[in-house]
């Protein structure tokens, strides 16, 4: 993508100005939608993005810029627009860059090129059908089949020259049920770090039911009702509570600035010690998972919490200087418009050793949150809040009618506390996490856990 | 702005026309370059530094083309040889597979356009040592106001962008519009005891001389301070006035339900309503792309239809859906000039420009005398996924406070409040006079808005 003399020569231009550390990251990346609704291709959109990302350190300082061009002379004004933000004499002397491709976890079989979106367009079809033979409640369907083939470079001045290739697919499909006064929606979300093989091998009819089955559900279901109560929370996107509660408030970008409430909580306890939390970035093929990351470092396997006990934080190359931490190849960015800090991957509460049937007949009187949707977290105060797509209100142990228009609010240490089941089966689910460096894809996961009680909001 | 206009960069001039001509021979109909590029600039200030100084220049191009009534489309953020070739095949490929049957459009002008003042008396609007100076300005401001605030939250300081669209077509379209837009944002931390808590204020202008900093700096640090005793209240049944940043944000959730492309795909209830009373009569909401300082103030849509100013609700009456060009051909009307694009390499959607509820003439203060008991609640959290768009149901997480006996009285957090957008409009009872756009295009004043459910305690 980038000759290595071009990249010894910007990085140092970069450095001209005093830095102490300077980073290329080039970017060329090939984005293909195709979106079928009501059983019709609708869009289909598709284009490259290029771009190349500076970025520079001088002690806690940090500067990036960014530009499109690749060439010498737009290349080498990006990076002297980045050293113009400081005022040193040069520390940095020489840079001798050493080539290497990152070792590839995650083998594609077949890349988004090599597939026409014809073939696509007919995968969509039959989940369209599967669908609309739901229900004749079912008033509009939309599935939606994303890929891109994204390659980096990534050069730095303790002399890393390091490519990758990142392949993600992905296929959403949501339906709308509809009586004429009301409606309701159902949705499914699968991804991968695959190539078309994903979308081979993915039950589309299946997923495209279930979404439209919920959907049918909730537009007959009543109003939850607000208050506080126990909450049972299932398996695979249920780990967006954690994600939401827990894991943001554990990247080094909150804990180096002190703004996150677990800041000097390493060693202590602030879950059950039925929680156990893992952030894995080398599962073959998952959503979130990487080779190496936006910074170039392998990715890793990290223990965030052991039966409760805070363990690591997820670091970055710059937090690692605020907090004087290694770094755990968690630099991430949605691309060269971003530059990168510590992100979440695949991020799960590990299984523990609760019965489902248990967890349920022992509960008495609560909700059960089948499906969760997405939320958000202020990780200074710890306040979240998540949606619930579908969910249940348990009677004397027992699930009973559906519910809807639920969500779910609390503080993330106030939670963890309150976790008092941990069931056997792990699964995972795929969302796009939006942050400071921008959106990336990470899997949530965990088995079916309770929390003894939390605020659910409702009418 | 005059149709025949001529931007400052001759290099993707030549690439566009290059572009058009290779799209022209290779069998395309009719074809439109959309390029947007920005400049921008952003300093984030902590313990008297910058700890994060970011520059960019960059853009992309799309391309549509029509073939045999199909819209293809494609984009680049590479300008080179291979790109053109790119862009064509890939909207040759997309036109052969689309089944829209919806009639296509690509505009070739509108007979005049508005003249808009979008732009900063400099560039970007302040030199790069007048903002960074501001940035660290701010902190100082900030961190002496108040004893329990000594601590930024997680973003201080300045960005800056000037944008530039550029549409040109084969059909003779040829349009610019450039706009600066500025942002000044403070987060604090009050903290007492290991009770901390954080607010983010901030304000959009041109240039530096438009941001109000005093009053910007004292709202972050009286809502943070204030919101140490907030305690979550007993659920139930409230009279609720929405203040105007909560309810500019509710409104900007639920703006996509005024879109014709959502009433024709079934996405949004207002489907067959024009004409019909959807609100109370003491609702009127506008859309004005010509509004004076507004953030989505331009003289024209991403389609190239002139921009223009109308209410969408009258005194409680919906007068129009929002419309492009095969929306509005579609229902029988014309467009409303809100076609839109979500960046330069989207399709061209619907979505208003500066869009706000108009005001009533009484004080917060007045409304919530008339109110009497009830809440007012200030911040809405988790509108990406707690607000469903199409059946119009919210349950979201708030904050705000009490009100007893028409006054002020304590803070409240830890709180939802659920309802539905739609039953909402019908059941406003008073505008207050206090118009914001706090985020950006859309705005609105403070809302008595009725009763309402809360989940607390």
């Amino acid at each position: 993508m980038v000759k290595r003399s071009l990249a010894e020569l910007a990085l140092m231009k970069a450095l001209s100005t005093g830095g102490d550390f300077a980073e290329l990251f080039f970017e060329d990346r090939v984005n293909n939608t195709v979106v079928l609704r009501g059983g019709k291709v609708e869009d289909i959109n598709s284009g490259r993005q290029h771009g190349a990302g500076v970025r520079l350190f001088k002690g806690l300082r940090s500067v990036y810029a960014y530009t499109n061009d690749f060439e010498e002379a737009g290349l080498l004004e990006c990076a002297s627009r980045a050293a113009s933000a400081l005022e040193y004499a040069p520390q940095i002397r020489e840079i001798t860059l050493t080539g290497s491709i990152a070792a590839n976890i995650h083998p594609i079989r077949r890349l988004p090129g090599d597939v026409k979106n014809a073939w696509r367009t007919e995968r969509l079809r039959s989940g369209h059908a599967a669908m609309s033979a739901v229900s004749a409640e079912i008033k509009q369907t939309t599935l939606r089949y994303a890929d891109s083939d994204q390659r980096v470079t990534i050069a730095n001045s303790d002399g890393l020259f390091v490519s990758d290739r990142r392949v993600y697919s992905r296929v959403a499909c949501s339906a709308v049920a509809s009586n004429g006064t009301e409606s309701q929606t159902g949705f499914n979300g699968p991804g991968a770090m695959r190539g078309a093989e994903f979308a081979d091998n993915l039950d589309i009819d299946g997923i495209s039911r279930d979404a439209a089955e919920t959907a049918v559900k909730m537009l007959h279901a009543r109003v939850c009702p607000a208050g506080q109560m126990p909450v049972i929370i299932d398996k695979a996107f249920g780990g967006v509570v954690f994600h939401e509660a827990c894991g943001h408030s554990l990247e080094a970008s909150f804990i180096g600035r002190e703004l996150s409430e677990f800041c000097g909580k390493l060693g202590q306890r602030i879950a059950t010690d039925k929680v156990t939390a893992i952030d894995d970035g080398t599962i073959p093929g998952e959503w979130g998972s990487l080779n190496i990351d936006d910074e170039g470092t392998p990715t890793t396997r990290l223990t965030l919490i052991e039966n409760g006990i805070l363990k690591n934080y997820m670091v970055d190359k710059f937090n690692a200087r605020r907090i004087n931490m290694p770094i755990t190849g968690s630099g991430r960015r949605e691309g060269y418009m971003y530059a990168p800090t510590s992100r979440m991957r695949n991020t799960f509460i590990a299984p523990g050793e609760d019965d489902p049937d248990e967890i349920i007949s022992s509960m008495d009187d609560g909700l059960y949150a089948k499906k969760m949707g997405g939320g958000s977290v202020n990780p200074t105060t710890g306040e979240f809040n998540f949606a619930v797509d579908e969910g249940y209100l348990v009677r004397g142990g027992k699930i009973a009618e559906p519910v809807r228009g639920a969500s779910l609010i609390g503080r993330g240490s106030e939670i963890l506390m309150k976790i008092d089941r941990v069931g056997r089966e792990m699964a995972m689910g795929q969302g796009m996490c939006g942050s400071f460096s921008g959106s990336v894809p990470t899997n949530v996961g965990q088995p079916m856990i309770r929390i003894s009680s939390m605020t659910v909001g409702g009418r | 702005m005059a149709r025949e206009h001529n931007g400052p960069n001759d290099k993707l001039d030549d690439f566009i026309r290059a572009l058009l001509e290779r799209a022209k021979a290779s069998g395309i109909e009719r074809a439109e370059a959309y390029s947007s590029r920005g400049e921008s600039f952003k300093s984030l200030v902590e313990n008297g530094e910058i700890y994060e100084y970011e520059v960019h220049s960059s853009g992309g191009l799309a391309l549509r083309g029509l073939v045999g009534g199909k819209m293809g489309i494609a984009y680049t953020e590479a300008f080179d040889e291979e790109a053109i070739g790119m862009l064509i095949e890939r909207v040759l490929e997309s036109a052969a597979l689309i089944e829209d049957p919806d009639e296509q459009f690509l505009f070739e002008g509108s007979p005049s356009y508005e003249r808009v003042d979008t732009l900063a008396s400099t560039p970007g609007g302040g030199s790069e040592a007048e903002k960074i100076e501001y940035s660290c300005d701010l902190e100082r401001r900030a961190l002496s106001m108040h004893p329990l605030v000594k601590k930024l939250g997680h973003t201080t300081g300045v960005e800056s962008e000037r944008s530039e669209v550029r549409i040109v077509g084969t059909n003779g379209l040829n349009l610019y519009h450039a706009a600066d837009t500025l942002v000044a944002i403070i987060s604090v931390v009050a903290k007492r005891d290991d009770i901390a808590r954080d607010a983010t204020c901030f304000r959009i202008g041109r240039e530096l001389a438009d941001i109000p900093t005093d009053e910007m700096v004292r709202e972050a640090i009286d809502t943070a301070v204030f919101q140490l005793d907030a305690r979550p209240c007993e659920s139930g049944t409230y009279d609720i006035i929405f203040n105007c940043d909560a309810m500019s944000a509710l409104l900007g959730t639920f703006s996509g339900v005024f879109s014709a492309e959502n009433t024709q795909k079934d996405l949004s209830m207002l489907k067959g309503k024009v004409g019909e009373e959807i609100a109370s009569a003491v609702v009127t909401l506008a859309d004005d792309p010509l509004l004076p300082r507004g953030v989505s103030t331009r003289p024209f849509d991403d389609e190239g239809v002139a921009a223009r100013r109308k209410n969408v609700i009258e005194n409680g009456r919906l007068t129009t859906l929002l419309h492009n060009l095969k929306t509005a051909k579609k229902d029988g009307v014309e467009s409303t000039g809100n076609a839109a694009k979500a960046g330069y390499a989207s399709p061209v959607r619907v979505a208003p420009s500066n869009f706000y509820f108009v005001p009533g003439d009484d004080t917060l203060d007045a409304l919530m005398e008339r109110m009497g008991d009830g809440l007012t609640l200030t911040e809405l959290a988790g509108l990406h996924s707690g607000a469903d768009a199409v059946s119009g149901d919210f349950s979201l997480p708030a904050k705000g406070y009490r009100v007893r006996g028409g006054k002020k009285a304590e803070a409240v957090d830890q709180i939802t409040v659920a309802g539905n957008f739609y039953t909402l409009l019908k059941q406003i009872k008073a505008f207050a006079n206090d118009l914001v756009f706090p985020t950006g295009s859309t705005g609105s004043p403070s809302v008595w808005a009725g009763r309402l459910s809360i989940a607390g305690k």
